[in-house]
């Protein structure tokens, strides 16, 4: 009997987007482009349809997906439930749209006393079995039963870990595999139904019967021999944009491993030398997913002895010096247009590459007071003020203050917008200080040590958040310039070819008639800059250089903006225009 | 529960607070409040500037050794106080998502999100919506021991929906009841309810 509420991925066709969701459909092109990924089949809209209608599983659907489960056993030549080879299985959600509220994913399924052994045996590492099947209860009690998850110690084993999951969660964890697995199964199905996704749906009219599909896919294992390993691999590098494949190896380990931090991965030369095939056969991956999506990709990988899988490939995020290179390369080498390249490069990531720095050499002669984790990037000079009531006193005066505290809490949100910078001796990237200090985009550095600052009170020293450090006095700042770098000046012709509100810098706007915001109350804030900016036809100062500014200055007919540096102003424009008109 | 203490310990939780703001957080009239923060400021136990009022040092201390009694009632309940277990937990995930946020990771360096994903943003929405699911029957189980916290349980929500639909500043502007703003006062409120101190 054909199959009639599941489809598997082997390659043979593409299957309609809307049958089996984004993430199949992705999985399943890279197949059909001849890239290896692990083998899965897919649990269609039309059964999540039906579960919806009849609040269970439709006739056949629990004998396809068990016969699902066999092809998955055959093709990776592993078994689910049972050793020397155990096939552990991954769960993901898919809508034929990406929509918030879809179950996340779950890992590991198939994982279970005997199976923790057998995996033991084959790894040589019996840690990580239990590890696995101690994360594998974490996440299940998690996600399928919606439960508070206790932590559980990893020394307890087994029985008493599934104890505890039971006690927190509303209904136990189920005995067999097989019921784990429909449960999950059943849980995404559950998902499409919940306040987010329905609240999404509402508002950007889908309709509720579109259903979501269920991907299961063999895990594969980067830890089983010397041979196995797994990494990240993006096809050119995100934080410089040189055209140069970037990325990490993990020999002999699992993703976790990677994303950890415990072990400290490896250079793709590594992968080179070591697996000389399938590093090549990644690369060459790398081009034809570039090719195919016209972008930088980020894939994720591993290497299961010796034989490579592509576990996910999406767009590359980056740096925005690596942005302004990558867009500027891509449209000399005809993948992109002028105008794609444009829309590649934010505001924000123009005004990040041009904003004050510490001058070449600066930092080197100067002597470090603290150092710490930078958590805001920026760079701020001031004197040193351990009070924020006194920060903001000061400020209002003023005066340049560096707000210097232990730790931040609420009650210093005043005193952290009245600095230029700010810096704490205890806390991490998740520390309050740090939290805030983004929010509000000021420079901050946190962690600095035990009375590393609070002694210095009323010295003047220079906060850089991109290093963390903190430097004695005052050093020199230097502002980079838009038409010095060669990629930024091919921008900014496009941009001032295509922008629809022209940018002139100070020293060319002399006698141009524009109104000055430096010099009107209320100048400063982008939210006046509408009736203020009534009339005008040229405008500088104040907030209009901000993206509020910009789009306040399009909607009120000013046809010229004053202000330095001009890439970002354009850009923001080009934007605003651009979301307009759809 | 005594209004004078709620006033002050409103006070503690919104720092710099208007009568307006203690008010709906401690669940008092707003008239009432605005009444018993004056008398306050007589007496010298609170600071007004410009409509904020803030509490002295004397009378941080005093709310702090106030607690104990104010607050046997919790800090005798198995039940509230497992709630409050159950809080910390997600906390810890609540402040990844916070740096998820705010941080992008480019090939293993962090760099500020500038928010011009929206893909990557709504993802971020959705996982604060998905913590925001689990959170919510230990609101219910803290609110069944203290009833005024209810009102955290409705701004986080309000807070939640509105970055849903798009008005992302929601998530964890400072300057605004922003979910992570509730989040960090209701926090605030619980360690000071239980008698802990902020791990930071």
């Amino acid at each position: 009997m054909p199959e009639q509420w599941t489809i598997r991925l082997d390659g043979s066709e593409l299957p309609d987007k809307q049958l089996i969701g984004g993430k199949a459909w992705s999985l399943a092109r890279m197949r059909s482009l001849g890239l290896p990924v692990p083998p899965a089949f897919v649990v269609t809209t039309r059964a999540c349809k039906a579960y919806q209608d009849q609040q269970d599983f439709p006739d056949g659907l629990i004998d396809e997906i068990r016969e699902g489960v066999h092809w998955l056993e055959a093709q990776s030549g592993r078994c689910f439930g049972s050793g020397p080879e155990a096939l552990l299985l991954s769960i993901r959600s898919g809508a034929p749209i990406s929509m918030p509220g879809m179950m996340d994913t779950v890992l590991n399924l198939g994982i279970n006393a005997d199976t923790a052994s057998a995996l033991a045996e084959e790894t040589g590492d019996s840690r990580f079995a239990t590890d696995t099947y101690r994360r594998f209860l974490e996440m299940y009690a998690k996600i399928v039963l919606k439960a508070a998850p206790p932590e559980l110690d990893p020394d307890a084993g087994p029985d008493a870990w599934l104890e505890a999951v039971n006690a927190a969660a509303p209904s136990p964890v189920p005995d067999t595999l097989e019921e784990r697995l429909m449960a999950a199964i059943r849980a995404v199905f559950d998902s499409w139904g919940n306040r987010r996704a329905r609240r999404y749906r509402k508002h950007n009219n889908i309709p509720d019967d579109l259903g979501t599909a269920v991907v299961v896919q063999a895990m594969v294992f980067g830890n089983l021999d010397d041979n196995s390993g797994t990494g990240v691999l993006f096809s050119r590098n995100p934080l410089t944009g040189e055209r140069e494949p970037y990325g990490e190896y993990l020999t002999r380990a699992q993703g976790e491993d990677v994303v950890s931090g415990e072990h400290t991965p490896d250079k793709l030369e590594a992968m080179q030398s070591r697996q000389p095939e399938a590093h090549a056969k990644l690369l060459e991956a790398a081009r034809v997913l570039e090719d195919e999506n016209g972008d930088v990709q980020d894939i994720e990988f591993t290497v299961q002895k010796g034989e490579l899988f592509l576990l996910q490939s999406r767009t590359a995020k980056r740096a925005p010096a690596a942005a302004v290179r990558i867009a500027v390369d891509m449209q000399r080498d005809g993948i992109i247009s002028a105008d794609q390249a444009l829309a590649r490069v934010t505001s924000t990531q123009a005004r990040a590459l041009l904003a004050p720095r510490l001058a070449e050499g600066a930092a080197a002669a100067a002597s470090v007071l603290a150092s710490g984790q930078g958590a805001c990037p920026g760079v701020g000079t001031g004197r040193i003020v351990t009070d924020s009531d006194e920060a903001e006193t000061r400020a209002e005066g003023g005066e340049a203050v560096v707000l210097a505290r232990r730790s931040t809490s609420p009650e210093d949100v005043h005193g952290m917008l009245a600095a230029r910078a700010i810096a704490t001796e205890t806390g991490g990237s998740t520390s309050h200080a740090a939290v805030v200090s983004r929010a509000l985009g000021r420079p901050c550095v946190v962690g600095c040590g035990e009375a590393s600052l609070l002694a210095h009170a009323g010295e003047t020293v220079t906060v850089d958040g991109d290093a963390g450090k903190v430097y004695a006095g005052a050093l020199e700042v230097v502002v980079p310039d838009e038409r010095d770098d060669p990629a930024l000046v091919e921008l900014l012709a496009w941009a001032v070819d295509r922008a629809p509100i022209r940018v002139i810098r100070p020293d060319e706007a002399q006698g141009l008639d524009a109104l000055d915001l430096d010099s009107i109350d209320g100048g400063e804030d982008p939210e006046r800059l509408p009736e203020l900016l009534a009339g005008a036809s040229a405008a500088r100062g104040g907030a209009i250089a901000s993206d509020a500014g910009v789009a306040a200055a399009l909607n009120a007919g000013v046809s010229a903006i004053v202000a330095e540096p001009t890439l970002p102003v354009m850009l923001a424009a080009l934007h605003q225009s651009r979301a307009r008109n759809g | 529960m005594n209004e004078k203490h709620l006033v002050l310990h409103g006070l503690a939780i919104k720092k710099h607070g208007t009568p307006e703001a203690v008010a709906e957080l401690m669940g008092l009239n707003e008239d009432r409040a605005r009444q018993l923060m004056d008398e306050a400021v007589a007496n010298g136990r609170v600071n007004e500037a410009g409509g904020k009022y803030m509490l002295t040092p004397m009378a941080q201390m005093s709310l702090k050794s106030a607690y104990s009694k104010e607050y046997a009632d919790p800090r005798g309940s198995e039940n509230f106080l497992q709630a409050y277990q159950n809080f910390e937990r997600i906390n810890v995930d609540l402040k990844q998502i916070i740096t998820d946020w705010q941080t992008l990771d480019v090939g293993g360096d962090k760099v500020p999100n500038d928010h011009s994903n929206s893909e990557y943003d709504e993802q971020v929405i959705d996982s604060l919506g998905e913590l925001h699911e689990r959170v919510e029957p230990v609101l219910d189980q803290l609110a069944g021991g203290l009833s005024r916290l209810a009102i955290y349980k409705d701004k986080l929500l309000a807070a939640l929906e509105k970055a849903e639909d798009g008005d992302i500043q929601w998530v964890s502007d400072a300057k605004i009841d922003s979910y992570h703003t509730v989040w960090f006062e209701l926090h605030e409120d619980l360690l000071r309810i239980t008698g802990n101190e902020r791990d930071e």
